[in-house]
Order: structure tokens, then sequence, then C-alpha cells
């Protein structure tokens, strides 16, 4: 979601990675949305040649994603294909998690994974070669680069879904046609079933992604097509008999595929964690490996990231997958179940066996109320934590005295904190008057979470802008400590740089634990 | 058993029962234009009461002439006629009738004890009585003096006086029920039994609210003996306070002793004794998650990342 500081956070981002022209370039997209060349020039009011090098930029590194599209022009013109340029908010904010994802990684799989990733990331997109080519001038010399390892490591970035084939750069969009239908209602009940228009941007998005058979494709020099798409359909088949005959001329077509950090499963592994932590504090031990040996089962088979229940398993799949964790070794089954239904997992019996199933959903929106509360204990006190609370359980409109009664808080303070967190846009306030022998008027007050949660993600964009602006401002402060060399750095000097470094260190974790909070309210 | 129902007790009457004086009686009641609504109570006065001397035949056959001799039952009647009987009355109306009073104070007087156990404020007083600021001041101060009326506290609103007649307590509305002492939550009493409460469920590991009442009211840990309601209201903050969490038996393991389905409580892991509240989650671990000046602050204002003070606070090692 762009909010406001979502926005300033983005460019602030760009500008610090590549500059301000750059973020410039991006700033424009972000505020007016998906625009022409001529657009950017013309709002920018930088040189066009500025402008072009500054999306291609931007398009290395997976920050906007251009598309054609046909232009009605006045009549008995010809229409005309025009090119759009559309920044991508969410790649953008992804680069204050690189490391992140390094981390997962190089704990998933080994450290030249983790070199070729670090790449991927510094470069935007790369091809088979030209990863080669960078390994081997990172290498130090005597050390030989074997090139069959360093092919190894990356076909297991690939089939570990970590790296992906680039989209297409300029996908053309076809007008929609007459034919199409709109959005299908299915009656008053099922009215989440909806299907909202695709906007311009989600056409586009979907039109340059890979098929799913070629997404995680590698054809190497031996011709030998590593296919590593999971549950090919019949439908996929077709087009791969047609990757089968582009074989032939497959070496000097795949030497051109660009591959780029798949940000959407770091976004899976890092959802994952998430939940599992939560459910770690908020359950126990036991629970967290169960859950933990689910997901990892399961990962390759989510469609989406944010699914909203774990994929089924049956019962001997999960114990075995505890097993094999050396924390879950001295698990019994029946603690196992126990556990299960702790996770509030309900058998469901498919035929002959019961499969179990997670409802991610609910432990990612304990986490998200778990947020929001802690900053309403912290800046509010406890009494509207209590009240917070009761508003937030309840998901209906409750009277002031109502609440009073119910949270042991005195009716005058009460008031009080409603009206405070009302101003916040912490509640919603409705007024009731009641007209009988005495005219009496009541406040109604609620937590809408959709609003609400909203206004926190702009809070949270605004805190995380300000600790980069600190940090650069620090950087700046003692710029002289930094570069006096490290014989030089005593006494006062030295005192000077050891608060420096604490201050680094405490400013660059928390913006890390609230980049955690963030991903937990836009990304999961 | 409603009032017409109930068989009407025949006392002696010099010897003699006398059904028919009864049964009169009644029907007078009956014919009452404004019955008391609570009749139960009506007719538990009526009953108490013996005629001072037999009934001269002439008024078994007109109802009308029997409230002459029952200046009691007029009294009965009268206070049905105006707001009935209240079966919150704690003690027997004796002083009013006997205090002399002004007029002003009479009708002051009958219209706050009409309130019974709500009791009413004096601007409401003024406003029904017509009467004049100064006379209505003045009135009841003397019928405080001669302790007719005394001044409450309105927990809905403790700055107006408000008055009620001595021989009722203040209903639920005005004191603020079992939680509220002279107008004030009672925080210590709710802190005592929130933490006896949390003492009692560390040990129990998970209990329903009657099984915590049980327990505390058993073992004596409060002074005072508390309803399974006044624990339920308890436990129910408790779980605001996430110091505790409600879950539903499924009637094994450590439910075993429980229903299938009811509603218990477990201590959570981070509450429980010692357990320390709530984790502090990301935002509220740094200095803008928690600042009142977020929606000024800038990055180049003059309220500022580079500027801020609770930044140079924090990062001040």
């Amino acid at each position: 979601m762009a909010t406001q500081y979502g926005v300033q956070l983005a460019v602030h981002l760009i500008s610090s990675h590549f500059g301000n022209l750059v973020a410039k370039v991006c700033d424009c997209l972000l505020r007016k949305g998906t625009l022409t060349l001529a657009s950017v020039i013309r709002f920018t009011e930088l040189p066009p040649q500025q402008v072009k090098s500054c999306i291609l930029v931007l398009i290395q590194h997976n920050c906007v994603q251009a598309f054609a599209i046909q232009q009605e022009v006045g009549f008995g013109e010809a229409p005309r294909v025009v090119t759009q340029y559309m920044a991508l908010f969410h790649n953008i904010l992804h680069r204050m998690r690189f490391a992140k994802f390094l981390a997962i990684v190089s704990e998933e799989l080994d450290k030249e994974c983790e070199e070729i990733l670090e790449g991927l990331l510094q470069h935007g997109r790369l091809t088979l070669e030209q990863i080669l080519d960078r390994a081997k001038s990172n290498q130090s010399e005597g050390e030989p680069v074997v090139q069959d390892a360093l092919r190894e490591s990356f076909l297991k970035l690939v089939r570990a879904h970590f790296v992906e084939r680039c989209p297409a750069s300029e996908p053309f969009l076809a007008p929609p046609s007459e034919e199409e239908t709109p959005a299908r209602k299915r009656g008053a009940k099922s009215a989440k079933l909806v299907e909202e228009p695709q906007t311009i941007e989600q056409r586009a998005i979907a039109a340059a992604a890979p098929m799913d058979a070629k997404r995680f494709s590698v054809i190497i020099n031996t011709g030998t097509d590593v296919d590593d798409s999971p549950n090919v359909t019949a439908g996929e088949k077709r087009k791969q008999d047609a990757l089968e005959l582009d074989k032939e001329t497959g070496a000097s077509c795949e030497k051109d595929v660009l591959w780029r950090a798949n940000f959407e499963e770091f976004v899976r592994c890092l959802r994952h964690k998430a939940c599992i932590a939560n459910v770690k504090t908020r359950l126990d031990d036991g629970a967290a490996i169960v859950l933990s040996a689910m997901l990892e089962a399961t990962r390759s088979e989510e469609k989406k990231v944010k699914t909203e229940n774990s994929v089924p398993l049956s019962m001997d799949t999960i114990f075995e997958g505890v097993m094999k964790s050396e924390a879950g070794r001295s698990m019994t089954l029946e603690r196992v179940r126990g556990s299960l239904i702790q996770l509030g997992c309900a058998p469901c019996v498919r035929g002959a066996a019961e499969s179990y199933s997670v409802d991610l959903k609910n432990i990612i929106e304990l986490a998200q109320n778990d947020e929001v509360e802690s900053i309403t204990l912290k800046r509010y006190g406890r009494d509207a934590y209590r009240i917070f609370r009761l508003l937030s359980k309840s998901c209906r409109l409750l009277e002031t005295d109502k609440i009073s009664d119910t949270t042991f808080v005195e009716k005058k303070d009460t008031a009080k904190i409603l009206y405070q967190l009302w101003k916040d846009e912490y509640l919603q306030m409705e007024k009731l008057n009641l007209h009988g022998s005495r005219q009496s008027q009541f406040l109604l007050w609620k937590v809408t979470k959709d609003t609400l949660w909203g206004h926190v993600l702009n809070e949270m964009y605004h805190s995380a802008l300000n600790l980069s602006l600190r940090v650069a401002y620090e950087l700046e402060q003692e710029q002289e400590i930094i570069q006096l060399p490290r014989e030089k750095r005593v006494g006062a000097l030295g005192n000077r740089f050891e608060r420096l470094r604490k201050v680094r260190i405490l400013l660059e974790s928390s913006l890390m634990k609230l980049d955690d909070a963030i991903m937990l309210f836009n990304d999961f | 058993m409603p009032f017409s129902d109930r068989r009407v007790p025949m006392p002696n009457i010099n010897g003699r029962s006398e059904p028919s004086f009864y049964a009169l009686f009644i029907s007078t009641l009956r014919k009452a234009p404004c019955l008391s609504p609570s009749p139960n109570a009506a007719f538990r006065s009526i009953s108490e009461f013996k005629p001072p001397r037999p009934l001269p035949s002439s008024c078994l056959s007109n109802s009308d002439h029997c409230s002459h001799y029952f200046p009691q039952v007029i009294l009965i009647l009268g206070m049905s006629r105006s707001q009935g009987l209240s079966l919150k009355r704690k003690r027997p109306d004796t002083n009013a009738a006997s205090q002399p009073l002004l007029d002003a104070e009479r009708v002051l007087y009958d219209l706050i004890r009409s309130k019974e156990d709500m009791g009413i404020w004096t601007r409401d007083m003024k406003r029904e009585t017509n009467l004049p600021d100064n006379v209505v001041t003045k009135s009841l101060k003397a019928l405080q003096v001669k302790k007719l009326i005394k001044e409450v506290v309105n927990i809905q609103s403790k700055g107006r006086k408000h008055y009620m007649a001595v021989e009722f307590e203040p209903s639920k509305e005005l004191t603020g029920g079992a939680w509220y002492v002279e107008g004030n939550l009672d925080t210590e009493y709710i802190k005592i039994l929130k933490e006896t409460c949390v003492k009692v469920l560390s040990k129990l590991k998970v209990a329903t609210a009657e099984g915590i009442s049980e327990s505390i009211n058993k073992t004596g840990l409060c002074a005072t003996e508390c309803s399974t309601q006044q624990i339920a209201e308890i436990l129910r903050a408790l779980v605001l306070d996430n110091e505790i969490m409600e879950v539903r038996s499924s009637g094994s393991g450590e439910f075993s002793s429980i229903p299938i389905g009811a509603v218990c409580y477990r201590c959570t892991n981070k509450g429980g004794l010692g357990g320390g509240g709530p984790k502090i989650g990301a935002m509220a671990s740094i200095p803008c998650g928690v600042c009142p000046r977020i929606t000024q602050c800038t990055p180049d204002g003059i309220i500022s990342p580079k500027s801020c003070a609770y930044y140079a606070k924090w990062l001040d090692f």
C-alpha cells in the first residue's frame, strides 16, 4: 500500500542507492502513477536522456515495469501503441531487506548460493554468463573457479525458487474486448467472490510474468532442460514441447536469459518465519516445531504468498517432518496431536485419511493485533490498552459507560481516553441521540481495522524513514572519525567512534525489527 | 400468584370469622383507581391489619363508606395512588406522618420519596414542583435537618446534588454497583481480586469462572465473599489485560474435569505470576512509535529525526 510516507520511504531508498536524479524520476512515477516517457520528462523537468537513463536503471533493478498499450486517437487516425512505465512500490521496499534474503539463503543453502544471490541483488538482473564472470572476478588469485560447482549452486537457487527468470521487458496489453464479461455477482452472501476488474497495472504484471513452466526452467550448455516447475499441467505440456523445439537454438537463447531474485519466495519464507515466531511466543515450542514442519513440507505447493490456510497434510507426514528436525526428535505422536489442537487444526477427512491444515491468516491477524496493542499500551497506558482490546475484540459499537464498566476504568477517564484514541484515528465514533422524556446523547465507539491498519502502516513507514535519516545524520556528523585510521581512534576520538558503532547497531537493528512489522501489515 | 387468585385469610373478629368483611375489603381494593404495581406488598400490609371494631352492617353493602373506618387503609390506598408501594422499602413508614412539615417541604418530601431508591436531582425537583429556587433550597435543608432525606452521590453525574428519602438505599444505577465506593471505583479491591484470580488460576492451570469463584470463597483468600458473576467480570478484565486467556474446553487432557465447550481460562505465557505483561512490539520499541508529535514530524522540519529530543535521549549512551 503506497501511503504518503510509504512513497517518501521508497524515494529515500532509491536516493541512497542510486542518487537524487533516479530518485526524482521514481518519485514522479510513485506520486503520479503510470506515465509515458514524455509525461515523466514534463513532470520532472529533466533532460530526456537523463530521464531515459534513470528509467533504465529502475527497470534493471526491478523497480519499474514497462508495458505497451494501444492508445485511442482522434477520429480517422489509426490507433498507436505507446509505452508506459509503472513503479513497483513493493519491489522498491524489498531493497530494505536484502540482508534478510541473503540470510535465508545462507541458512537453507550454502555460501556459494549466497554469493550468487548477492550479485543478483547488487545488479538487479544478470545472465548466467554474467553470474559466472562475476564469480570469477571475485575469486582471489590462485583460487580456481569451478564452473560446474557454480552452475550447481545456481541450479540450487532456481530449484528452491529463490531465483527466477525476469519478466518480459515490455509486454503488449491488448485492449479489453467488448465480449469480456463484467464482474459476476453471485448473490448477497458471496459478496467476497465478486471479481473486481483488474487494473491496468495488474494486467501489465500478469502479462510480463513468464509462464509457470518457464519461470524456473534452466537450459544449461549440455542442452538438458532442467525443469523445476512443480505440477506441470496438461495445458503447460504444449508449452514445454515448444521449449523442446527451441533446444537447438537453446544454448544461444538461454545465454541471453536474464535472472533475478524471486522476491515472492523470500516473502513467503519470511511469512512462515513470522507465523512460527508468533506461535512460539503465544503457545509453546512444541506447537512452533509442528507448524515449522508443516510449512517446510508444503512451501513449494503454496499457490500464493498470502495463502489463508496451509496445504493439508496427513498426520504421518506431519510426524515425519517433526522427527526430521533436531528439536522435534523427542516429540511423541500424542504431543504432536496436542500441538495440532493448540494450533486450532481440526482434522479434515479426505477419503480414508485425515488431514490437517493451519489457519495462517488467523496467526497473521493475531500478530498484527499484538503489534497495534503494544503501541496502544506504550503510547496511551494500561487503561487505554484494555479499552482498545475490548473494542478490537468486540468488532462492534460500544457505548462509553459499557466500556467503563467492562474495563474497570473510571467513567470520566474512559471518556478522555476514548476521545484521545479517536483524535489519533485509532477509533471510530458515532453519536446516538435518544428522544424520550429527556433528550440524551450517547457516544458509541468502534475499532475499524481496515482504516486503522492503513494508518498504522503509514506511521511505520514514517518511523522507518526517520530511523534511516537518523543513521545517515549520525554518519555524516562523525565523518571525520570514520575516515581516521584505527590507530588514531584513541581517547575521546575512540569514545566517539565507539558511540557511533553502538548507535548504528541500535538504529539498524531497530530498522530491521520495524521492517518485520511493516511486512506483517503490507506483505503477509 | 396473581393478586386476584390469592385466597383471603380469615382472622377471627370477636371470636367469629368474618369472611364477608374481607371479601368486601378486597373488592374495595380492586375498585381503587390506582392500585399498587406491587399488589402483593399491599396485600401483606392489609392482611396484617385488624379492624378496630366490628363493622356496622350498613358498611357491608356500601364499599365507599368502609374507608371512614379504616384510616390506615386510606393511607395505604393513598400511597397506592401515588407511585405504588415499593418492595424495596427498608423501614416502615412512621416518621413522615408525625413530623410537621411546611407545604413546600411536604411537596418536596413526597416527590423525593416517590423516587424511592433512584432519588432525584435538585433541578428536576424545581422543574416538577415549580417552586422557587430559594424555597427549594430552604426546604431541602430543613428536610435534611429533620433527617427525612439524605444527599447521595450519582455516579453518572457526580457534580449534581441528588437527594433520596432516608429509608431507601441508593440503587445500582446511582452507586455504580459493587465495584464503586462513595462514587469512585474501588481500584484497590479490584486489584486484590485480580491478583487473587491470577494466583488461583496459576495453581489450577485451567478453570471456569465458577471453579475459580468456588476456590476463592472456599479458601477464604478474599475477605468478602464474591459471586461467580463478580469473578467473571474480573476475569474478563484480566483477559483484556492479556494476563489470562479465554479458551473452550475440549473435554480431554487438562480439560477433563470441564464439560466440552465450556468457557474456561488459563494464564497466558506472558501473564501469570511475574509474567510481566504483553511483549513489546517493534513500533513500541522506538521513540517514533510512541511519539506524541509524530504527525508534526517531517524530514527537514522543526521537528525532525535529526533534531528530535527523544532520539537524542535514546541514543545517549
